[in-house]
């Protein structure tokens, strides 16, 4: 149905597009100051993202899934803001997306296809889900085509791709220990593509949207880090965000699931909430139309949108290790003594994250950077 | 015989393959193949059992 409606109205502007859906206005000025917050830029940048998404032809996207659990579609498909549940889909010209399009067999690869050669260079490609690359890359195949081959071909031939959720950044929980199926994430399997990490299980679909929207506006891909994830999405910890905050300050903690810290909402850092480490706007975006997200539910955060979170930032319920120097494990019972404590505890948290990082070998590191800048 | 090939079928949660025999315009051999596999049931193994919903869950997101 998607599919159809695209190559209708393909040559039109999103603006047309949403007019025709029935969307006001003043609902389309909403999306684009939220648009404009979600990136952290200035309210005055309103009128350049409704111009560019007023004006602009819709730029053709191919989304393909590889070793999901289409938990990156779900989030997708659950677009909320404002209220335009189409937004995401009528933002790009879908092309092909095999959990929502009408063809399958040979009509939907007809229609990969006809993108990736007459759209070359041009399109964006979306990736979601790991890459296995063991015994031939046998573990994930359509249409007789690996995942490898599937995924060089169109994420090489696009103008830039952006993976969505942990798994197509860097294999997620399908390379977790022992990493059965050697998945891999998009950047690992093909170098020299630009691309986009948005990572996240799932992905959030204010910061894909965000990401598209800014590309239409400037031009370009938003601010990258050194993981490739956008700034505005990744740039804050999440436990600077989180509303747990003065309880983690306080020393107030949660010691037992149920208990009376639990029951009043205190901080979870003891039940093992890798907040301190997650660097995600998790706590200000949220999901479920902003409604919530897992630390307000109760649950620690597990670092969703971390390299490897599984493995290095897991056990998910033991509290995150002992950062040596700092003294961050014998801090956290008392920083109720004082600011000073709390401090010295986010300074500590701050540097295991750093070393962390520290496995990626510097030629990689300024690889990266490299293509950072180029972005 | 005639065999019809349906790969990928669409609208549905992973990665589905149908390979159908045709004779006289009816089907008289059908195969279906799940054609992806991650592993979670090796990757869970010898971890915390608290934890390992967590994994489980991410089998399908739907």
């Amino acid at each position: 149905m998607i599919v159809r409606r695209v190559k209708v109205e393909g040559k039109k502007s999103l603006y047309e597009c949403l007019v025709k859906l029935g969307v006001s206005r003043r609902d389309f000025m909403k999306f684009c100051s939220s648009m404009c917050a979600t990136l952290a830029l200035s309210s005055s940048f309103v009128p350049h993202i409704a111009e560019a998404i007023e004006k602009k032809k819709k730029p053709y996207a191919v989304w393909l899934e590889f070793q999901s659990c289409t938990g990156d579609t779900e989030s997708i498909l659950r677009a909320s803001k404002p209220s335009i549940a189409q937004i995401v889909l009528d933002i790009i010209s879908l092309e092909y997306h095999e959990t929502i399009m009408a063809g399958s067999g040979y009509s939907a690869e007809k229609a990969l296809e006809d993108v990736v050669k007459n759209q070359k260079g041009k399109y964006i490609a979306i990736i979601e889900g790991s890459i296995p690359t063991k015994d031939g890359g046998i573990y994930c195949v359509i249409d007789g085509k690996t995942a490898v081959d599937r995924a060089k071909e169109v994420c090489g031939n696009a103008a830039f791709t952006i993976n969505v959720g942990s798994c197509a950044c860097w294999g997620g929980v399908a390379s977790a220990k022992p990493n059965p199926t050697g998945a891999v994430g998009v950047s690992e399997l093909i170098s020299g593509i630009k691309y986009v990490n948005l990572p996240g299980c799932p992905t959030n679909v204010e910061n894909v949207t965000a990401t598209i929207v800014h590309y239409l506006t400037f031009g370009s891909l938003p601010v990258l880090d050194r993981e490739n994830r956008p700034l505005f999405a990744h740039g804050k910890r999440v436990h600077d965000n989180c509303e747990r905050r003065p309880h983690f300050d306080a020393g107030q903690f949660v010691r037992k699931w149920g208990d009376e810290g639990h029951r009043l909402g205190w901080c979870l850092y003891e039940m093992g909430c890798k907040g301190p480490m997650a660097y995600f706007n998790c706590p200000t975006v949220k999901w479920n139309e902003g409604t919530s997200y897992p630390i307000q539910a109760g649950h620690p955060c597990i670092a969703c949108a971390s390299n490897d979170n599984w493995d290095v930032y897991g056990p998910v319920y033991k509290r995150a290790p002992h950062v040596p120097g700092a003294g961050f494990q014998a801090t956290a019972d008392k920083i109720g003594l004082g600011v000073v404590a709390g401090t010295i505890t986010a300074v500590a948290a701050h540097a295991f994250v750093r070393s962390l990082a520290g496995y990626k070998s510097k030629d990689k590191l300024a690889k990266e950077k490299t293509e950072t800048d180029k972005a | 015989m005639p065999k019809i090939v349906v790969d990928p079928v669409t609208r549905i949660e992973g990665h589905l393959r149908i390979e159908a025999m045709v004779e006289g315009g009816k089907i008289v051999d059908a195969w279906s193949s799940g054609t992806m596999w991650r592993g979670i049931e090796t990757i869970v193994k010898g971890r915390d059992p608290r934890e390992v919903w967590l994994f489980v869950s991410r089998i399908c997101g739907v």
